[in-house]
Parts: C-alpha cells; structure tokens; sequence
C-alpha cells in the first residue's frame, strides 16, 4: 500500500490524465533511513548537553565520530538496498507543514511539507560521500580542534552534527520545503562555524556576509519555491517530476511562470555553491576552522547547488536556455576564480578560489548536459579537496597558523611531515588533473561535452584554460611550501596562547607579517598526530582509488554513470551529431590527449617559475614576471575588486537609504505626529487648568471625548440614512 | 466561564497583591500568574482544537446593559484560544523577569501587570463588541502606567505618546465599530453588540459604507499593529518601557491590532478589504522594507528589537490582506511566533541591560565571552527572528508569504482567491535578506567581537556574571516553544484550518462550504487532543 494514498491530490494529477511516464514507482522506504539525519541530531544534541554540563574532555569527538559513522554505515544499507537496484522509496517521518486551504477552483487541496526522505540514487550518492567525509573530518577534528578541549571543542562538534543533520535534510528531503530547511540549516552551521574563532572581527564579519549572501540566494530559491507550488500545486518531488513529465509529453509552448521557475532555483544555487555574482563569501569563509572549510566550503555544503540543479533537472531540462545561462555561469565563475586563485599568497585562500573555480567546472557539467560529469566531479572534488584542505590544516596548526606560501619551504621532506607531503601530493595531481587521476577523468567528462554541445565551443575553450591556469596555480603551492630547502616563520598562533586572543587575522591576501627572527628560531613546528594522519592517508588512497568509479563497473560505463541514470538528473539527452574537436575527432578520445597536456604544461610552468626558479623561500621567477604586468597583477590578487564593487554598488547606497529613512522617520513622521499632537495644545491655552497631568483627569476627558466622538458618529450616520 | 476565570484570576491576584505586604508582592504575582497559566493550559486541554465548523467555544454570555443589548459575552476559537494561551504564558514570565529589576513600589507594579493581562485576555475572549472594546481600552492604562513608572529616562514623554497615539486611533476605530452596531438596528430588532450578529449587519453595508468603516477601523488597528506610517510610538515606547513592558508590548499588545483586524476587519468589509486590501498590503511591505533598514543604523539595541517589530508585523499584516487560508494562517501563526521570540529578544536585552547598564552597540559588545549562556539564548532567538526553517517564525513567515503569493493566482492549481499576487509576496521576501543584514549585524556586535564593556562597569550587586537559573527558567520554556512549533506546527495550522474558514466564508473569500467533510486525517497527532478528535 502506498503511503500517499489517504492524501487526496497526491496522485490525483496522475490518475486523472492517466501518465505515469518518467516516474518511477515509489515504494515506502524502511524507518531505518530516518537514522541517517537522527544519529547527528542526537550527536547535536548530547554535544549541546555536554557543553551545559562542562564537559572538558575530548567527549564531543568521540559522539559525533560514532554517529556519523553510524549514519554512513545506514546510507551504505540504503545504497545496496535501494540505490543499487536503481529503486526510489520514500520514508515517512512526520508532518513538518501541513494545512488545508481552499484553491481558486473551489476544491479543497492539502499543502503538505513533511520531514520525509526521498532515497533515489542520486541522493545516496551524495549522502554516501557526506556522512563519509564527515566522519572523517571529524576525526581529524578530534585532533585539529584539540587546543580548545572544553566548551569551544562542544561547540564545534555541535555545529558539526548539525551539520550533517542539515545536509541530510537538504540531500534527503522529499519535499522542496525540506530542502529549504536544509539548505537555510546548513547556511546556519557555515555562519557558526566560519564565526567560530567569534573574538576575532575578521570571523565575525566574514560568518555575517556568507549568511547575507546566501540569503540572497535563498530569496531566490524561496520564490521558486512558492512558483512552482503555484504551478504544480505540490512541492513534492515526485509529484513535480509526474507533473514535469506530463508537459514534455505534451510539448507545446510553456507558461512563463514555469520557465521562470529554473532561473530562480538557480539564483539559490549559484548563492550556495559561491558562483558568479555571488561567490565573494567563499573565501573569507576560510576565516573558519580548516577541518570545516575542507568539510563544508569544499567537500559537502558548497556542492548542494550542484545537487539543486540536478534533483531539479528535469524542469531545467524544460528550459534548455536556463541550461545555458547555468553554463556561463560554471564556466565563467571557473575562469575568474582561477584567476583570482593564481595571485593569491594565503595557501587555504587559494585552496578556497580553487573550489569556486571547480564549482564552476561542476556548473559548466551541469549546464552541457553531462550531469553524470557534474556528479562525477562533485565526488572526485570531495575526496581531493578535503584531502588539500586538510593538508593545508595540517601545515597550519603544526606551524602555528602560518599560511603564507612565501614564509614555508620544503615541509615535505621535515621530519614527521612525510604523509601530510604525500597526501597534497596526490590531491594537487588530481585538482591539477594529471593524467589517470580521478580529478583528470571527472574534468574531461565535462570538457569533452562543452566540445560536443553545439554553441559551446568558446566555454570549451575557456574551461581548457582554466584547467591549464589550475594545473599552474596548484602545483605553485606544491612546489613552494613542500619542495624546495627548508624554511619556515611560524604564524602568529603559538601554543600555550588562547588562540581567540589575537584580534588580527593572519595572513590576509598575502601581507607580509614582521617576526623577529629569534621567535621563530624558539618554535619547532609540531608535526601532526595520528588521527590528522591516518585520515590523511584514507583520503589520499580515496582520491586515487574515486577514479576506479570512472571505469568499474564496465556494462554502466562507471559506477557514477549508473547510479545518476536511475535519478531524476537522468534526463540529460545524448548529442547523437558527429562533434569533433577542431577537426581532431572525437571530443571524447581527443581530450583524453588534450587535456593530459596542458595539465602537464601548467605544471611545468609551475616548476620553472616556482621551484627551478626560486632564490629563496620568499622569492622566486614569478616576481620579475609579476613586476613586468604591472597592476594585472595585483588587480588579481586584489579579487579584480569585486567586494569593493560590490561595496560601492550595493551596500553603501543601502547604508545611505537607511540612514535617510531614519532621519526621514525621526524628523518627518514622527514630526508631523509631535506637530498633530502639540497643535490642540495652543487651542486649548484657554482651558489649561485642566491639563492637570493627573491620570484620572486625562481619563475624564477620555470619556468625554468618547461620548463626544460617539455622537458625532451618530448624527454622521442618521443624516446619512435619513 | 472557564473564560471568565481565566480573566478573574489575574484581577484577584491584583487585588490580593494591593492588599499584602509590599516585600510579597512578586512572589504573589508569580503565583497567580502560574495559577492563571495552569487555568488556561487546563482551558486548552479541555477545548476542542479539531471543531470542524470554527465555532466558538466556552461560549458565555451575562446581560449587562439590556437596553443597548450590551452584554458580556465570551468564546474562543483556536485563534483566540492559541492567543489567551501566549498571553498566559508571557505573565509568569514577565513576573519572573522583574525579580531584580523592579525595585520600587512594587505593589502597583506586579498588580497593574496582572489588571493589563486580564485586560489583555478580555480583547481575545470577547464576543462582545463593546466588551472588546473595553478592554481593548483598558490596556492602555495599565501600560501607560508601566511606561511612566518604571521606564527609562525619558519615559514620561513615550508613555504620553503611547497613550494619546493609541487612543486615538482606537477611538476612531470606534465610531466605524458603532456605525456597524447601528446597522443593526436598521435589519434587527433594537441594539446589539454581539459580534455575530454585526457579522450579519456588515453584510447589509454598501460598498461605500463599507469603505469608511473599513478606513476607520484601520486607522484605528493599524495604530496598534503598528503599520507604516503610523509606527512612531512604538521605538519610543519600546525603549523606554521596563523589560516587562517591552515583552508585553511586543509579545501581546501589538497583536491586538492584528488580531482585530482578523476578528473584525475582514469579515466587516468583506467587499470594501478586496478592494483596499492592495493599498494595506503596500503599506506593509513598505514598513517590512523601510523599518527593516532603519534597524540597520540603529546604535541602541532596544530599538533595534524594537523596530524590527515594525517590520515583522508587516509579514503579519501582509498574510492577512492575502484573504486565503495559508496567509491569514500563517498570520496567526507569526502572532503566536513574534511574541515568543522577539519578547524573549527583550528578555535577553533587559538581562544584559541589568547588568550593564547601557544598550548602546557602541559601549557593550562581544560579551558571548562573558556571558556564553546569555550569548547561547540571544543568538537562538535572533535566529528565530532572522526565520530560519526548524524554528518557530519561519512557519509564519513563509505561510504569509506563500499566502501573498498564491493570492488571485487563480488559473493556477496552487492558486486562489484574492486580491494580492507574487509581486508582493516578492517585494516583501526582501524583507528576508534585510532582517538577515540588520540581526546578524546586530549579534554580530553585541554577542561576538571581541569584549567591549563600560569602562565604569561594576558587577551586578545580586546577578552573577552569566544568568542565573532564574533567567534560563525564564528563556528556556520559551526557546523550547520555538523549537517545537518550528519543527511540528503541524497540529496549530490544522487547527486554525476551521476558524479561518469561517471567517473566510463571511468575508466572502472562500468558497468551500463544510470542512467537515474533511478526510485529510493527519497520520501523527498532537498529544495534546486525543486522536479521536481528529475528523
């Protein structure tokens, strides 16, 4: 028996025209799927009742590590249950919003938003890799965040659970309501945990303009909501997909309305996933913690837009322009952010453009009609990103917060620090996309679709760029902080201080910091423990092994391929036209080729300005070349001034208004108010004895003015009448 | 008269408070603010929340004067149910949160307090209307008094305004109320203030009757709610008044407005709120957008709180001018929300304000490393002001929207009736993005940063440096409430399913005869009626 059958207009548009093409059956998932968001809520929850009991101990690691490996132990039972076989179920939790109301038809409709989950391919897959990492990263955490044992330690690994309570719900939802929820949830634990280090006005300030830009988004992603409610008359997902499938049967010009709806679902996404406009946020998120930037601002959170538009894909697919515009944008975002990426100094900021940039590759995927690319990316992404992120981590809390690539040399070769050299080895192959990494596999998918999608020749050979300017960039950090002689200056977070205590943020865009050099002769870098290690490792042979996903299992053509052509994002139609690649053949072939060589390019390039070129830790080749261009390049490291432009567009003007508006209320509204009220008082100089300022006569003259008033009315209404 | 006690209970309290010794007077108040809360929660368990038709219950009535058929006449439907109960719940609370700040002649204080929540639960039991307006009245005396007593330093001058500006919009309100009455005797036989029975006299009103009454009564509710332009009292009377006061004033006092628009605007006027209901609706959306800013640059945080009320109380306006069922729903929804959380907003400013002695952003700051359990609270409940989904003011805010939008969208399956559309559901979710800008702006200064205090700050003589279990007691019921209508409102919104239907019925927005024939059994009930209840 179908759980929807007591909900009138459930399947009523279904059974009514009698189509069930493109809809899946869906069968009633088992309870036990509901313990995939439960077990971190109650992770959240004891972490909440430590910190009220004061727990100083490593206690919070340890709950949320079990309950997020509890909750990928179920996603694991969901992928061979459900996701395998290529099912859809749907697990009923409880009611969240549900009302009666009447429709203009007259007819009584339920509108129903309910805490429900929605368990198709497309969602274990993203789950898979959320409570995975997630486990991971908090492990590494148990270690990273070791220095604030204590309050601070409960409320990380609070906002940690919640996290992936969020994520679940955005992932899992049956409903574009419960994604909401999950998606503002999530937006909540990226403000408190970018805001964590909260002493420091930089944290602050960078945790407030990731809310507000996502906010805007959310607005978007809000009003598509209420639209498609509108139209569909169900949030619902399988309700929409019935309704979808119905009008591409039908064909036939589309209501404006519906092809809005793609445009607006995208604004929330590209806010989310920190695309072009609205990506500025993304890199002052590194202000957080680096376990959270590895697991939310880069592995998990960021790529909830990606899955926006491809749970979403088959409305997107209504409107092949919206695809378009979804494209551009990707590819667009890539390039800027590469470029952005190249000049920067701060290692995890550059790590942090990086991640918009491959957003935008994911983009780009989504928007050439190779959603199985897009995903590909997004799972490949998760495992190297958070490896370099950790990386990157790692090198911080041993060196005491140092993040300038100029003050740290050779690490890979120091002692204790081989698996963390090791592990950003391998992830800057595959963000570098090397030849037969995971990384190189998952980025041609997309590439050598842009080439075969006929009018997007020129983002083709835009992203192909971005892919050389990524090589370089990525393996400019390798090669600078990890070969090269040894050489460090510690930040300015040293051990045995309270690290909420320095106001300053630290390396910001590359500025020098002065040390004295007998300070940082005093420091030994610490060189990471077991729990950074080990993890290091699991997302290291994780990288290499995700690109197994493109070849295995052979008769799906990779296990990605598989489980996306169960999903709702399966509708992306093949381009049976003979493409070729400037007459080369094949995109599909000639990328491989192509693809493999500018990578290597971008390498060398790297290793001739930054590793055969360098004199000393601080300088290399590269600085001649940067005095030669002149301003470019510091236009670049200066973001091309987007947070300036957008200043100087958006946020003075609104500081501007709000002022007037309150002048304009203090002195006209409420003056006209104070001039209404004082003009009675020079009528009534005569009667001024009873202005007593006693109550009770204020109150007579209440009562008089009453019946007064009262009798004015009256008369009003009786010569009206008459 | 389960009704009645629940209006007599807080009045015998007063009395007893004035004739007891003065050092007893809070913990009476305490007292017999729990008693009157218990006799409401019994009052709730006892009421029928799934009544299909939206009749009213408890239903009362003693003659008063017989010869203008004046009566004191009492019921409730859920809305006025859901109401009574915030209410009853704020009055312990509010007791409670004068412990230490109240100093002075307490005896006035804690009974004037309990004579205004009487007065207050009069309004939304009334089926009177000159019952109603009594004590739609009678509000202002006690709060005049609150304000002009135990405010702030310039609190004499906001209490004036308060009263005069108040009182004048209502007294207008008023006529257009008697004009209605005077309907009835047109059709009916001789006086009578009945409610549903002026429902019956609305309804012989012309358009262009009905368009006075309609401004006279708006004039005098939308003093109240308060609704752009006529919202300048409220700042001033905000930031003056004691802690009680503010938490009263916001959590009740401005949904008299509101709720009086429900009761009695739109099934007076039926014809003429189609036909005004845009020009309302843009004055709503002008506060939610123009107030929002002004919080912005606002350096006291009372204000800020306090103009953020402004602007939430547009959403409420808003959902109610959409004349469907989501908004007007959630309108009631975002009563009951706005009232918990923003009147804990001042809750967590008046213990701050205790210990510091200064509201201003620019003296106090940072103190999440002071204070972290204050710090836990203020950010939770700004979170639930900011309308994040999960907590409570998400629920109403995105009802009024969705009821904005959905309004006269009639070709659409998720369409209905009404006079407003997406453009305003789309101007007004801005509102979103701003109250984000204004209230993490403002947590962001006053909760994290690094630690500011006045430089002549010296420890509270009782209170300890974080709260004491007084005040989480006094915040912990409310942020639970938050949650739990965040996460299952489920049970309220169906609730409010029949009454909003009635009213909708009568001011000829809804064409659905009987929701009893309502098969929609929700598969998870409330415990709080027993499923047999459920249709």
């Amino acid at each position: 028996m179908s759980l929807w059958t007591h909900i009138p207009g459930a399947f009523s548009t279904l059974a009514a025209t009698g189509v069930d093409a493109g809809v899946v059956d869906i069968e009633m998932g088992r309870p036990l799927f509901l313990l995939i968001p439960a077990l971190p809520a109650l992770a959240a929850l004891l972490c909440g009742l430590y910190w009220a009991l004061g727990v100083k101990s490593k206690f919070p690691a340890w709950t949320t590590v079990a309950a997020l490996a509890g909750s990928f132990a179920v996603t694991l039972v969901a992928y061979f249950e459900i996701a395998a076989p290529g099912l859809t179920h749907v697990v009923h939790g409880f009611r969240w919003i549900n009302i009666a109301f009447g429709a203009a038809g007259g007819e009584r409709m339920l509108f129903v938003a309910d805490f429900s989950l929605y368990i198709d391919s497309l969602t274990v897959l993203w789950m898979l890799f959320v409570t995975g990492l997630a486990t991971l990263i908090a492990l590494y955490a148990s270690e990273y965040m070791s220095d604030d044992v204590g309050p601070g330690y409960c409320r990380f690994f609070f906002a940690f659970s919640l996290f992936v309570v969020a994520m679940a719900c955005l992932v899992m939802g049956d409903n574009l309501l419960m994604l909401f929820l999950g998606w503002e949830g999530v937006g909540l634990c990226s403000y408190l945990l970018i805001g964590y280090f909260f002493k420091k006005p930089s944290a602050v300030n960078a945790a407030k303009k990731a809310f507000v830009m996502n906010r805007i988004g959310d607005l978007g992603l809000m009003i598509g909501i209420m639209l498609a409610f509108l139209h569909f008359g169900s949030l619902r997902y399988e309700e929409i997909f019935a309704q979808v499938a119905i009008l591409q049967q039908d064909g036939g010009d589309l209501a404006w309305t519906i092809k809005a709806i793609p445009y607006l679902l995208l604004v929330g996404a590209i806010g989310k996933s920190a695309q072009l406009p609205l990506f500025t946020w993304l890199p002052d998120a590194m202000e957080g913690p680096t376990p959270v930037s590895a697991l939310i601002h880069a592995a998990t959170m960021v790529t909830a837009g990606v899955y926006l538009v491809a749970r979403m894909y088959p409305i997107f697919l209504l409107t092949p322009e919206s695809l378009t515009l979804v494209a551009w944008i990707g590819g667009l975002t890539a390039l800027v952010a590469a470029t952005i990426g190249m000049a920067q100094y701060d290692i995890k900021r550059i790590m942090a453009y990086s991640t918009v940039s491959q957003l935008g590759f994911m983009f780009l995927g989504l928007g050439v009609l190779t959603s199985v690319g897009a995903a590909f990316h997004v799972f490949t992404h998760a495992f190297f990103k958070a490896a370099l992120f950790l990386c990157c981590g790692a090198v911080m809390h041993g060196f005491a917060g140092q993040l300038d690539l100029r003050k740290l040399s050779g690490v890979q070769f120091m002692k204790g620090w081989g698996i963390v050299g090791v592990a950003m080895f391998v992830g800057c192959i595959n963000l570098a996309g090397l030849p037969f990494t995971a990384g190189f596999f998952s980025k041609d998918m997309i590439l050598a679709e842009a080439f075969t999608t006929p009018g997007f020749t020129a983002l083709g050979v835009i992203a192909l760029l971005t892919a050389g300017i990524t090589a370089y960039y990525t393996f400019r950090v390798y090669f600078r902080v990890f070969l090269g002689p040894q050489h460090f200056e510690p930040g300015d977070e040293l051990h045995g201080h309270d690290e909420h205590d320095h106001d300053d943020s630290h390396g910001d865009d590359g500025e020098a910091k002065t040390h004295d050099d007998g300070h940082a002769h005093d420091f030994h870098p610490h060189p990471p423990g077991w729990a950074i290690n080990t993890v290091l490792v699991v997302l290291a042979v994780g990288s290499i092994l995700a690109a197994l996903a493109y070849v295995f299992p052979r008769e799906t053509g990779g296990w990605v391929k598989g489980l996306i052509s169960t999903s709702s994002a399966a509708g992306a139609a093949h381009h049976d036209h003979e493409a070729s690649f400037f007459g080369l053949g094949d995109p599909h072939k000639v990328m491989y080729y192509v693809s493999g060589v500018i990578a290597l390019v971008g390498i060398a390039i790297a290793w001739w300005l930054h590793l055969a070129g360098r004199t000393t830790a601080a300088t290399s080749r590269a600085d001649a070349i940067k005095q030669k261009i002149g301003p470019v390049g510091r236009w670049a490291e200066r973001k091309w001034y987007f947070d300036e432009i957008y200043d100087f567009l958006f946020r003075y003007p609104l500081l501007i208004f709000s002022h007037i508006f309150y002048l304009f209320d203090k002195l006209v509204i409420d003056g006209l108010v104070d001039l209404f009220g004082r003009s009675p008082r020079s009528v009534g100089a005569g009667v001024r004895p009873t202005q007593s300022g006693g109550l009770q006569n204020y109150a007579m003259g209440m009562a008089g003015g009453l019946a007064f008033i009262i009798v004015v009315a009256w008369l009003v209404v009786w010569r009206m009448s008459s | 008269m389960t009704l009645l006690m629940l209006i007599l209970i807080p009045l015998l309290g007063a009395a007893v408070i004035a004739f007891s010794p003065e050092r007893q007077a809070k913990w009476l108040c305490l007292a017999w603010s729990l008693i009157a809360l218990g006799a409401a929660v019994y009052a709730a368990f006892t009421f029928n929340w799934m009544e299909r038709t939206g009749a009213f219950q408890f239903s009362a009535s003693w003659t008063w004067i017989e010869s203008l058929g004046i009566e004191l006449s009492l019921g409730a439907d859920s809305v006025s149910m859901l109401l009574i109960l915030l209410t009853a719940l704020l009055a312990p609370i509010c007791a409670l949160a004068s412990f230490t700040a109240v100093q002075e002649r307490q005896k006035l204080y804690y009974s004037t307090m309990l004579v205004l929540f009487a007065a207050m639960t009069g309004v939304f039991a009334a089926r009177d209307l000159i019952f109603f307006y009594l004590c739609f009245e009678f509000t202002l005396a006690p709060m005049y008094v609150l304000i002009s007593q135990w405010g702030s330093s310039n609190r004499k001058a906001a209490a004036t305004k308060f009263f005069l500006y108040t009182f004048t919009g209502s007294i207008i309100a008023l006529a257009g109320l008697v004009y209605i009455a005077w309907k009835w005797t047109q059709i009916g036989d001789g006086w009578s203030f009945a409610i549903s029975d002026l429902e019956i006299a609305a309804s012989q009103m012309s358009m262009f009757e009905q368009g006075w009454v309609l401004l006279a009564l708006m004039v005098g509710f939308a003093v109240k709610v308060p609704l752009f332009p006529v919202h300048t009292w409220l700042p001033l009377a905000h930031t003056e008044a004691p802690t009680a006061g503010s938490v009263i004033l916001a959590g009740v006092l401005l949904k008299l407005g509101t709720y009086a628009i429900y009761r009695f605007v739109l099934p007076f006027t039926p014809l003429a709120i189609q036909e005004y209901a845009p020009l309302i609706a843009v004055l709503a959306i002008i506060g939610i957008i123009y107030t929002g800013l002004i919080c912005w640059v606002q350096r006291d945080v009372k204000k800020l709180v306090a103009y953020s009320s402004v602007s939430h109380l547009g959403f409420c306006v808003l959902g109610l001018m959409a004349l469907n069922t989501i908004g007007a729903a959630g309108s009631v929804m975002y009563m009951v929300n706005h009232g918990l959380s923003t009147g804990a907003l001042f809750l967590c400013i008046g213990m701050m304000y205790e210990r510091y002695h200064t509201r201003s952003l620019d003296e106090v700051g940072g103190l999440a490393s002071r204070m972290p359990v204050w710090a836990f609270f203020m950010v939770f409940f700004t979170l639930a002001s900011v309308g994040l989904p999960g907590l409570n003011g998400f629920v109403g805010e995105f009802m009024c929207l969705l009821g904005t939008f959905q309004s006269g969208a009639v070709d659409f399956p998720g369409g209905t009736t009404g006079p407003l559309g997406p453009w305003y559901a789309i101007a007004a979710a801005s509102g979103m993005i701003i109250a984000a800008i204004y209230l993490l702006y403002m947590v962001g200064r006053i909760v994290f940063g690094p630690l500011r205090e006045p430089s002549d700050h010296h420890a509270h003589p009782v209170l300890p440096t974080d709260l004491n279990l007084r005040e989480i007691g006094i915040l912990a019921p409310l942020a639970v409430l938050c949650l739990g209508l965040g996460v299952y409102p489920t049970p309220v919104l169906r609730s409010l399913e029949a009454p909003i239907n009635r009213v909708g019925v009568i001011a000829g927005f809804h064409d659905i005869e009987a929701p009893g024939s309502d098969e929609t059994a929700p598969a998870h009930t409330l415990v709080l009626v027993p499923e047999e209840a459920w249709p």
